[in-house]
């Protein structure tokens, strides 16, 4: 086994990337959206906090992830994949990867224009700002955060319908290579 | 009165005894565009500052004879400004100023100390949120056809019950907020 990715497979270190970060997104996502709902008082700004520090974790995760991916290579289109399709998917992935960095950076870009309090990665690490106190530069990292997600979360269903797709009607290996465990031709074998 | 107004002479002489048996007025004074009125205190730490605009002053100041001095400010707090939206709604709700039922303060005072040189202070008292207490002004005094008042103040915001319930732990937000204005003034119509 390999840690790399090979040819036809994606390795350990991108899988457990790749998953990590759809769990992360997934919990950014679900408190992102309800937070705003809570009372603005102190008890419950660790929310907050919480949420900008997953982001932060997200961002730092996505950058190990193109490293590795630069560094270790991807594995091919599975045979057969029409060329109109793989160049799909691989504008798609170069919009994820974009997206999961904008993502957390314009949060942070939010967080420091809005110049509310100071920003502590989990109460550990000061974080330093992005920017000085600017109402302009919130309002339109803000916009831009919260319209980004919804790009954001329509490209993950697009993803991984194409993902599922291929896995219940093409019966190919596309998603059965992001997932642990043998391959298919090994586990008949 | 004796005299007969019939000379220039008279006339002057009358005149200055008119002016001589007057009192001594202290100059009243209103106040003039131009004038702030901020506020500075800390979140976590971390510094931030507000304005109170369409503050209105009235003042009766004679440097000579501090006997007679008299100031009065209204301050309404709906307008206050911090840069942020979230936090001006916080700051107008009723955990903080509370608006709604305590649309203004007032801050008078008519003791005056000279502290030497152009330096002042005037021991008022303050009315924020239904609490009135003592607060002292320190202030220096520039002369002139437009006179300028700036002044310094701490105000204990606990003691008015500013930022009560959730916002008390004076480890986030200190009890004593820094108040400074310039006033400028003209004379009274």
């Amino acid at each position: 086994m390999t840690w790399k990715n090979t040819t036809d497979r994606w390795g350990p270190v991108s899988q457990l990337l790749h998953w990590l970060i759809v769990l992360l997104v997934l919990v950014l996502a679900i408190v992102g959206l309800t937070m705003g709902e809570l009372p603005k008082t102190p008890k419950y700004f660790w929310v907050y906090t919480m949420h900008k520090s997953t982001g932060i974790t997200l961002l730092a995760l996505v950058l190990v992830r193109i490293a590795w991916r630069l560094y270790a290579g991807a594995p091919r289109p599975v045979h057969g994949t029409p060329t109109w399709q793989a160049r799909v998917a691989s504008v798609t992935h170069v919009l994820l990867y974009a997206l999961l960095l904008v993502m957390p950076l314009s949060g942070w870009l939010y967080d420091s224009a809005s110049g509310l309090r100071p920003f502590r990665w989990y109460g550990l690490v000061e974080m330093p700002k992005l920017s000085a106190p600017n109402t302009g530069v919130a309002d339109l990292s803000h916009d831009a955060h919260e319209l980004l997600f919804w790009v954001l979360a329509v490209l993950v269903v697009v993803h991984a319908a194409a993902a599922l797709y291929h896995h219940m009607f093409q019966n190919d290996d596309t998603l059965r290579r992001m997932l642990p465990g043998r391959r298919r031709g090994q586990q008949a074998g | 009165m004796s005299h007969k107004l019939t000379t220039p002479a008279a006339v002057a002489a009358t005149l200055v005894a008119l002016m001589a048996s007057a009192p001594a007025l202290a100059a009243d004074y209103v106040q003039a565009a131009g004038s702030t009125l901020a506020f500075a205190t800390k979140y976590d730490g971390e510094v931030f500052t507000g304005t109170l605009p369409g503050f209105s002053t009235t003042l009766s100041f004679d440097p000579a004879d501090l006997s007679d001095a008299k100031l009065d400010v209204t301050i309404p707090l709906a307008g206050a400004d911090t840069g942020n939206g979230d936090r001006d709604t916080t700051l107008r709700g009723a955990d903080f100023f509370n608006v709604a039922k305590f649309a203004q303060a007032r801050y008078s005072a008519t003791k005056f100390r000279s502290l030497g040189g152009d330096q002042y202070a005037a021991d008022g008292t303050l009315e924020l949120r239904g609490v009135s207490k003592p607060v002292t002004l320190t202030f220096t005094w520039t002369p002139g056809t437009a006179p300028v008042l700036a002044g310094k103040a701490t105000v204990k915001r606990l003691d008015f019950g500013v930022g009560g319930g959730d916002w008390a732990d004076t480890d986030t937000i200190p009890d004593e907020v820094a108040v400074s204005t310039r006033v400028v003034l003209k004379p009274a119509e």
